[in-house]
Parts: structure tokens; C-alpha cells; sequence
């Protein structure tokens, strides 16, 4: 993924948490840093659990993908393994 | 020289190219003992020398013509699309650029310098200057005479040394692999230039000269999982330590430009590699073509055994884990080639390809290195076990002499420890006299515009 894709991903994120939740957030530092994109990424799954936010859910998953965001503990998705979690192509490709 | 053939065995098993079992035309390389022992010590060649043509195998000849073509299609577009591949779209050019240049340059300080220092006779640690400055190599029509190297005496010696030469550009060009996306180009070439002349050339002299310290210590290498593989190794993870890590690594996720293009060049290098391996009988013969069954077995095995590795860890194959796989494979299978069966072969993949799974996964992790295309991962760590198994499975009828285990460990650590310190030495003084990396900003653009104002299109 270019990294203009993966900015323009976590500036929409940055919009739709600022005028569903409030929060305010930085986009370059989502787009950059894995840690932080990780909590924006549960953050947001959270708001669309509780307030019911769909849109919420969906780009949540796209900037997962986007970064390589690791998935939190106890969140649904497939589990193949103690690698399976790694991000991908974070800190090595294979 | 001529008087310790009672070593012959050892230094003949040491030499890649020299194992042979063709009596008549085969003598400098080990081959076996037993073809060996019924020589008279004053036909041993132990220099180049002029030959009546009439005396050069024409088979043995076209079958290295051919290998030389095979390898160096390995690195040409082989390895540069293997690599190329795996970088981010921004560096994918510079990463080619890279392949080529290397390639070219290492063929001329080869001829200019490296093979006199490498395959000529002088001291356990160095060759002469005999073959410099493209000197040598003679072809003398009407006399009906060619020179041979003392190496390989049943092809022409331009022909050996053409196929050496492959072997020196490959390896130069897998170093890369370690400092893609933020190595000045121009530092590169420095780099690379003086690596090859200080360390490639030495190490392929210790393993492959009968002189050479290594050859006589009795160590086995059929076609260089030293001198290529853990040397190569040894040096980009030098590099990579050095050098540092790519801005991001770590906490970003780099995405490579085309895995189709990496299968391509894993191809390239399957298929080359038996030039690689079974080029090294420097015959047209039954050891060639054991070599080249060997090869083709260990690839497959090391690619099932790095995907079944991959699947259990990951919960699914990939595509780079199966190039990557072959690739591991086939590192391991090059010192053992001409001496192993194909069962032992099949056990040498197997191994290898999670072996080197773990090289490029937990074993990176704990290094702590920015080795981008695992150059230590796969080759060192490949080379490394290859070059064990070779000790403990070389058959005796095949070769002709018994692996030892420990000689194998004492002449992989030597490359290893010789790679990694004079390396870091060339590293260093590049660094002072040009400087490494690129700036911040030019990693950040990324080298094809930076350093090439290229980019790709689409």
C-alpha cells in the first residue's frame, strides 16, 4: 500500500472520530506509528459497539489493514498461531 | 605442493570445482583419492600452464560454457528480480540499478584483479599477480595451444574463470540485499568494489586454491556454501548493523512492490542454481549430474519444509515463504552437492528450509538487525547448516573422502568471523571517506527518485 493510501485512510478515521465521538486525533502520527493506530483502531471499535456506529467498525478495519495493526486482545478474528497475530510485513517480510 | 599428494584427498575435496572423477583430464581436483593415487606426482599441474588444445575435454568445456550462462542468469534478472520484488515500491528500481552495476563492476575488477588474487598459486592466504590486469587466458591458434588453470586443467582457463566470476558477482550482489532503501548508491559501489577484492577474493582462495589454508585444512565446500553463502551472510548482517535500520522499521509495515516478481526470480535461481552446483564438477559427468539431482531434491524439500513451517506458525503458506523455502534449500545443498545422496539431500532441505524460517523470523528478532531481505536469514544461516550436514552426510563413496564435522565448523566460523570484521572495517572506512546513507528525506521519497530521478510507471 502506498503510504499516501495509508494517510488518506487515517485522515477519514480522523474525521468520522471527530464528528461521531469527539475525539480528536493526530493522522500522520496514525498513519506512522503502529501503537497508536492500534488504540484508534479499538477506540473506534469500541464507539461502534456502544454507540452503534457502523462506519466506525468498517474504517477501524481498513486502518488495521492499512497499517498492520495488531488486533486487541479479545476482539473477533481468526487465530492460526503465536505468528498469526504478528502484523504483517512489520519488522520483517516473512 | 608437489610433494604432500598424500593431501590431495583433503585439498582436492576442498575445491568445488575440482572434484571430478575423469582421470585423464581431472587431476588438479580431488575427486577422489582414488582416481587420484594413480597419478605420477610430476603431472600435477601446479600453476596455469599452456596445453595443447587437443588435451581440453569439449564436453567438460561446453557444459561450463553453459553453467557460466546459467549462473550468471541467477543474478541477471534472477536475483534482481527476487530482490527487487521485496522492496517498497519507491526503492524497487534502485534495487535493480543496484543488481546491475555490482554485476558489472565485479566482472572487471575480477579480470583486472580478484582471480589473480583468488586462483593463482602463492601462499595459503593469497594468489600472485600473475592474472592481473586482464592478463592470461591465453588462446594461441596456430601454435594449437590454450591455457588451463591448475584448478580446472581439462577446460580453458578463460572459461574457469568466467564461471568464477559469476560466482563473485552473485555473491557481491546478495549483500545488497541487507541495505536496500537507504545506501547511497555511489557509497555502494565503493563498497562492494573493495569487498570483493579484500574478502571475496581471499575466502575464495583459502576454500578453493589447492594452496589455500582452508583447502588444506581439509575442508568441504563443493560450490561455495562458504564462500558465497556465509560469506555473503556474514556481510549483510555487518551491513545491515552498520548502516542501521530503515526509518519506520519496526512500527511500520513495508509492504513488498510485487511478490509475482520475487517468484520470478526464484525461478531464475532454481533453475540457475544447477549451473551453480552442477557446474562446479567442472565436468560433463556423473558427479554433474548427481550434483544437479541433489540440488533440484534439497530446493523442493526446503521449499515444503519452510511452507509447513509457515502454515503451522502463521495459518497459511504464502507465496514468499515458498520462494524463500527454495531458496534455503538450495543454499544448504551447495557444499554438499558433489558428496551427499539424494536421500541425504532431501534431509539437507528439509532442515534448512526451517532452519532458515526461524533465520528470517525469531532468529532476526533476536539480532535486532535491519537485515531487509534477510541476507543472514537465508544464506548464512543456510550456508552455515549446509556446511554441517556436508560433514555429517558426505558419503564416502561418492566423494571419496570422509566429512568431519568439526573441520566443517572450524571453516564456516573462520569465514564468518573473516566476513563479518573486514566488513565492518570497509564499512567503516567508506563511511568516513563518503558517508553511507542517504538523508532523511531521500528514504523517505525513496531511492528511485533520489538517487536515479527514476520511477516506475502506472
Amino acid at each position: 500500500m502506498l503510504d499516501s493510501e495509508r494517510l488518506a485512510i487515517a485522515a477519514h478515521m480522523h474525521v468520522l472520530l471527530r464528528r461521531k465521538t469527539g475525539r480528536v486525533t493526530d493522522t500522520e502520527w496514525m498513519a506512522g506509528n503502529l501503537e497508536y493506530a492500534a488504540e484508534v483502531v479499538r477506540f473506534a471499535r469500541e464507539k461502534a459497539r456502544e454507540d452503534g456506529h457502523a462506519e466506525l467498525a468498517e474504517w477501524a478495519d481498513k486502518l488495521e489493514q492499512a497499517v498492520g495493526a495488531p488486533r486487541a486482545a479479545g476482539s473477533k478474528g481468526p487465530s492460526h498461531g503465536p505468528e498469526a497475530l504478528a502484523p504483517r510485513y512489520v519488522g520483517g517480510i516473512r | 605442493m608437489a610433494a604432500s599428494w598424500l593431501s590431495w584427498h583433503v585439498l582436492c575435496v576442498c575445491m568445488p570445482m575440482r572434484i571430478t572423477t575423469n582421470t585423464t583430464a581431472s587431476w588438479g581436483v580431488p575427486a577422489a583419492l582414488v582416481f587420484f593415487s594413480g597419478l605420477a606426482h610430476s603431472q600435477a599441474p601446479t600453476a596455469p600452464s599452456l596445453v595443447a588444445q587437443e588435451s581440453l575435454s569439449g564436453a567438460d568445456t561446453a557444459w561450463m560454457l553453459t553453467s557460466t550462462a546459467l549462473v550468471l542468469l541467477m543474478t541477471l534478472p534472477g536475483l534482481a528480480l527476487f530482490y527487487a520484488g521485496m522492496v517498497r515500491r519507491k526503492s524497487v528500481l534502485n534495487t535493480m540499478a543496484s543488481v546491475v552495476a555490482i554485476a558489472a563492476l565485479v566482472s572487471l575488477l575480477w579480470f583486472a584483479v580478484g582471480y589473480s588474487l583468488a586462483f593463482t598459486p602463492n601462499n595459503p592466504w593469497i594468489g600472485n599477480g600473475s592474472r592481473m590486469g586482464f592478463e592470461g587466458f591465453d588462446y594461441l591458434k596456430q601454435a594449437g595451444k590454450v591455457m588451463v588453470s591448475h584448478v580446472a586443467p581439462n577446460v580453458p582457463e578463460s572459461v574457469f574463470a568466467m564461471f568464477q566470476l559469476t560466482f563473485a558477482v552473485i555473491t557481491a550482489a546478495l549483500v545488497v540485499g541487507a541495505i536496500v532503501e537507504r545506501m547511497r548508491f555511489s557509497a555502494m559501489l565503493f563498497f562492494i568494489g573493495l569487498w570483493t577484492l579484500v574478502v571475496y577474493a581471499p575466502i575464495a582462495h583459502w576454500v578453493w586454491e589447492p594452496g589455500g589454508w582452508l583447502a588444506q585444512m581439509g575442508a568441504l565446500d563443493f560450490a561455495g556454501g562458504a564462500v558465497v553463502h556465509i560469506n555473503a551472510g556474514a556481510a549483510g548482517l555487518a551491513c545491515a548493523w552498520f548502516v542501521g535500520p530503515r526509518r519506520g522499521y519496526g512500527r511500520q509495515a513495508f509492504e513488498p512492490y510485487s511478490l509475482a516478481l520475487t517468484m520470478a526470480g526464484a525461478g531464475l535461481l532454481w533453475v540457475g542454481w544447477f549451473g551453480f552446483n552442477a557446474g562446479s564438477a567442472i565436468a560433463a559427468d556423473g558427479r554433474a549430474g548427481l550434483a544437479m539431482l541433489v540440488t533440484h531434491v534439497a530446493a523442493a524439500a526446503g521449499a515444503m519444509s519452510w511452507m509447513l513451517a509457515e502454515w503451522l506458525m502463521r495459518g497459511r503458506p504464502s507465496l514468499l515463504g515458498l520462494c524463500s523455502g527454495i531458496v534455503a534449500g538450495l543454499v544448504a545443498i551447495t557444499p554438499a552437492a558433489g558428496f551427499v545422496t539424494p536421500a541425504s539431500a532431501l534431509l539437507i532441505g528439509a532442515l534448512a528450509g526451517m532452519a532458515c524460517y526461524w533465520g528470517a523470523t525469531g532468529l532476526k528478532r533476536l539480532l535486532g538487525a535491519d537485515d531487509s531481505l534477510d541476507v543472514f536469514g537465508v544464506h548464512g544461516i543456510g550456508g552455515i547448516v549446509g556446511a554441517l550436514l556436508t560433514g555429517l552426510l558426505a558419503s564416502k563413496p561418492i566423494s571419496g573422502v570422509q566429512g568431519d564435522v568439526l573441520v566443517q565448523a572450524m571453516g564456516a566460523g573462520a569465514v564468518l568471523a573473516y566476513s563479518l570484521v573486514m566488513t565492518a572495517g570497509l564499512l567503516l572506512f567508506t563511511q568516513w571517506l563518503i558517508g553511507l546513507r542517504v538523508d532523511e528525506q531521500s528514504e523517505s521519497t525513496g531511492l528511485d527518485i533520489a538517487q536515479h530521478r527514476e520511477r516506475l510507471g502506472g
